[in-house]
């Protein structure tokens, strides 16, 4: 500062000079910049200045949790879980709480639009006209040239649209959804079912465990049912009434669920059955009896060479769980998205025979049925949706429904799902959001949005009852947008004969498959006529038995089984295993929520884009830096990220999330981040899932840096910013 | 150099700017407070007065106060229930807001009048309850247009009404007079 204006009477002019400003600017009551906007309809029972509370269930994903909206003036303002759905007891996940923010997304689609196809301007025109192309797509294409592509959710939707494939003899909707791919959920169903006999999704009681050995399930993040199973974690580490139980994951990356492991294995990918098989055979020999022929052919001195795992912790590991009262083995994730998932899966399966735990607290069920079900129906493998796209190709389909799923961006790109959409002649959309997939279709006759539709959604794991979950809307309509189901009513009743339902409207139809509920025994609410039990249902948020629905596997023989212990192989000649993970932060579909972008991802912090995570011993030794952009490269295609060094993964490993990459979904979800799916191919394990694990990438410099944005501050981690880089 | 402007500030010339200054800093400062107290336009020029001439009760509008914190605004329907049968809707200028909002579907926007902070949890139904009547805190709508305060919402205004309330009853008074009655 100069000697003739000092610091001290700089901050004496500023003080004056920040009153004078404060106080000529901006005085006026507090009132003019608020507006009041009153409804313009009030609903009969709310109370003005009073939220008002509705019961409905998240879209998110498939799990099918109980939300509680508050609603203010007609507008949704807050969500939070229901607290009386067994499934959720009152909790959301961070995509559950996100939903509030698309129904309020800018870029949604508002009004049915007709388009070329690729092109991002359409036209709007009426749902009158709408009506009439969906009736003339009904009558005049063969019923074997109509498809339904669905996502996940919702099983109303579903319902119908297999309802009117029965009536009219359309193929029955396909589903599908990303979760679904890299949860594989064939596999396990699958593994099931050869091990014990019955069609069904295992359970996994990890509330009422001791020990808990996951094998690459990420039942934190996004695997099957994560607000249950986060539940069932609290239950594990609860130790005011028992003992704090102990969590081991093996995989080769550590994911945020890893993070909460009490050891993390990160074994070679690929040797997971093999592992097992191994920990098996220790824990076996502890227990005592003779070696049943699940466990004989795997020599765990070799397991421990082949995975790099040190056999001391083999031992270690199988002595925790042979001598737990209460043990329980886990299959998921990335352990059988390989190509001996389905060996993968059944080798970990039978370690729990040797914990004693089908059926019984803490241990594998199968889930409860929901109410109305008769058996468990997934989503299509990948394999499946791979003749789905064969048949489009070869023109087997004239029209094309997509509902609830984004094919375009969800499935890899060596699919061709895109390619293949020129083979089908009509494809109509009903995205409630612009994306991929509605970009490349012929018209997009916009649903609500979850929160402003009717329905219900089947939970098929997670909870202990049967579970329907009930959704209603919790305000009107923002946009001009239409039921579905209402508009495929309205379509039908113009198309005629077969297509034309009995139904006047969605809420009819959602009664007719509710009611058969009134006759049910061991509700926790009944009702002697439709319109009470419906008013019950979504003052609730469902219908649900107070009975414990699980069932117990039959195990007799499950380790009489002969199982692999085979590595598995891998796709391409990279040096690198490739790890893509559903981002716990986005799931597959919250790109386009900005509050969902902003959450840093528990392990890295990374927002608002997709990285490459490398371990710094690797990235030393090939010169990379964080931030240097490498482009990454496997059999199916190429793609470039930013380098994140972090240290909690294989040296021979990389791993990229799933979740950025869009380029349609509106402007928070566009050009941000790539689609590590567009790394895999046609390349399934023996139960039709899609071995997202197995393939192998190299790594190349691109000279390029493009920074990430991170919360935690880059200053200090491996010397950046302080003066010690290389 | 401040120095030497202080010495300038006390002579004559100087001390003649200190008072225009001053002047005009306290004449600012007033418009700045009046305009606050001042009442803020409303988008529908609304005559209260010819409401209550009519029979209208303040709780068929405001039907909150005796359920809860806020008494609330009537929804458009509720305006549009009577105007729309009355032929004067169509053709007075001042009625053409309303007739344009509900037409178009578009909310009136009201602008709040008699507020407090955000840090004064008041509650309209314990004061219903107790017996007051809307015009002793919002004053006497026969005469007005669109709502005004009739006197400044400060918390002395509040604590005045509140001691007289309690007069002699000592439990009253404490829980009248406890900060965290209202700042809770």
């Amino acid at each position: 500062m100069s000697k003739q204006f000092s610091r001290r009477d700089f901050l004496k002019l500023t003080g004056v000079g920040a009153a004078t400003t404060a106080i000529l600017t901006g005085c006026g009551p507090a009132s003019r910049y608020v507006k009041r906007e009153p409804y313009m309809q009030m609903p009969e029972y709310t109370y003005n200045g009073l939220s008002t509370y509705y019961a409905t269930t998240c879209r998110e994903c498939a799990a099918g949790c109980g939300l509680i909206i508050r609603t203010s003036q007609g507008r949704a303002i807050k969500t939070e879980g229901n607290a009386n759905n067994p499934l959720n007891l009152g909790k959301t996940c961070a995509r559950g709480q996100a939903t509030l923010q698309g129904l309020y997304n800018p870029d949604r689609v508002t009004d049915p639009i007709k388009r070329k196809r690729g092109s991002a301007n359409g036209s709007a025109i009426k749902w009158e006209e709408a009506a009439q192309v969906v009736a003339n797509a009904l009558k005049k294409n063969k019923p074997k040239e109509i498809a339904f592509l669905m996502g996940t959710a919702p099983d109303h939707l579903f319902d119908f649209a297999s309802d009117l494939a029965t009536a009219a003899g359309i193929n029955a909707p396909v589903r599908f959804s990303a979760l679904s791919m890299f949860e594989s959920r064939a596999t396990l169903i699958k593994a099931a079912e050869n091990l014990f006999g019955k069609t069904g999704l295992p359970f996994f009681d990890v509330g009422g465990a001791q020990v808990v050995l996951s094998f690459g399930a990420n039942f934190l993040e996004t695997w099957l049912s994560p607000v249950a199973y986060t539940r069932g974690f609290a239950g594990l580490r609860e130790a005011q009434t028992k003992q704090r139980g102990k969590f081991v994951q093996f995989e080769a990356a550590l994911s945020s669920t890893a993070a909460k492991a009490d050891e993390w294995i990160p074994l070679k990918p690929g040797t997971e059955a093999m592992v097992a098989l191994a920990i098996g055979k220790l824990a076996y020999e502890i227990k005592g009896g003779p070696m049943p022929r699940a466990f004989s052919d795997v020599d765990p001195r070799e397991a421990a060479s082949t995975s790099g795992i040190k056999l001391e912790t083999l031992e270690h590991i199988a002595e925790i769980f042979a001598q737990s009262t209460r043990a329980l083995a886990i299959p998921g994730g990335a352990a059988l998205g390989q190509s001996n998932g389905l060996a993968v899966a059944e080798a970990v399966l039978a370690l729990n025979a040797i914990a004693n735990n089908f059926g019984k607290p803490g241990g594998v069920y199968f889930s409860a049925l929901a109410p109305n079900q008769t058996k468990y129906q997934g989503p299509a493998s990948t394999q499946e949706m791979e003749e789905f796209i064969k048949k489009m190709k070869g023109g087997k389909f004239k029209v094309l429904f997509v509902h609830g799923v984004n094919p375009v961006f969800e499935l890899p790109a060596a699919f061709g799902f895109k390619d293949a959409l020129k083979g089908v002649k009509q494809v109509i959309s009903f995205a409630t959001f612009p994306d991929e997939t509605a970009l490349e279709s012929d018209y997009v006759f916009p649903d609500h949005h979850g929160l402003e539709s009717w329905g219900y959604q089947r939970v098929v794991t997670g909870s202990a009852q049967p579970v329907l979950s009930g959704a209603q809307p919790v305000v009107s309509p923002f946009h001009n947008t239409r039921a579905t189901i209402d508009l495929l009513l309205a379509a039908g009743q113009l198309a005629g004969r077969k297509f034309a339902s009995s139904f006047k409207d969605e809420v009819e139809f959602l009664q007719s498959k509710i009611a058969p509920l009134m006759s049910e025994s061991d509700g926790f609410f009944s009702a002697p006529d439709i319109n009470t039990f419906m008013a019950y249902f979504q003052q609730h948020g469902g219908w649900w038995k107070t009975a414990d629905g699980r069932t117990a596997p039959e195990t007799a023989d499950v380790l009489s089984h002969n199982l692999s212990a085979a590595e598995a192989e891998f796709a391409g000649e990279g040096e690198f295993f490739f790890v893509p993970f559903v981002l716990p932060t986005l799931g597959e579909a919250g790109a386009n929520k900005p509050w969902l972008q902003e959450l840093p991802d528990p392990t890295t912090t990374v927002m608002w884009n997709t990285w490459v995570a490398m371990n710094p011993k690797t990235a030393e030794e090939m010169g990379i830096e964080d931030d240097d952009v490498v482009r990454i490269a496997s059999e199916f295609g190429k793609l470039e990220a930013s380098v994140y060094k972090y240290p909690a993964i294989r040296p021979d490993t990389v791993a990229m999330p799933f979740g950025q990459g869009h380029t349609a979904y509106g402007r928070y979800a566009e050009n941000r981040g790539i689609n590590p799916a567009d790394l895999l191919g046609q390349n399934f394990n023996e139960a039709g899932d899609l071995a997202f694990a197995g393939v192998k990438v190299k790594i190349e410099k691109t000279g390029r840096k493009k920074p990430l944005s991170r919360l935690e501050s880059i200053m200090g981690v491996y010397g950046v910013g302080l003066g010690g880089e290389e | 150099m401040i120095k030497s402007l202080f010495d300038w500030l006390k002579q004559p010339l100087g001390l003649i700017a200190v008072g225009i200054a001053a002047l005009a800093f306290f004449s600012l400062a007033s418009y700045g407070i009046h305009i606050t107290q001042q009442t803020p336009e409303q988008p529908v020029q609304f005559p209260h007065r010819t409401h209550i001439a009519f029979g209208v009760q303040c709780l068929y509008c405001h039907p909150g106060g005796t359920r809860g914190p806020a008494s609330g605004l009537p929804s458009q329907a509720k305006c549009w229930g009577c105007h729309q049968q009355i032929a004067k809707t169509n053709t007075s200028p001042l009625l053409a807001p309303l007739k344009q909002a509900v037409e178009s579907g578009t909310p009136i926007q009201w602008v709040p009048v008699a507020q407090v902070p955000d840090f004064v949890q008041f509650n309209h139904r314990a004061h219903i309850a107790a017996g007051q009547n809307c015009e002793n805190c919002h004053g006497d709508m026969t005469n007005l247009t669109i709502a005004q305060n009739p006197q400044v919402f400060n918390m002395g205004w509040c604590l005045d009404c509140h001691a007289k309330t309690a007069g002699e009853d000592h439990t009253k008074r404490v829980k009248l007079t406890d900060c965290g009655t209202c700042h809770y």
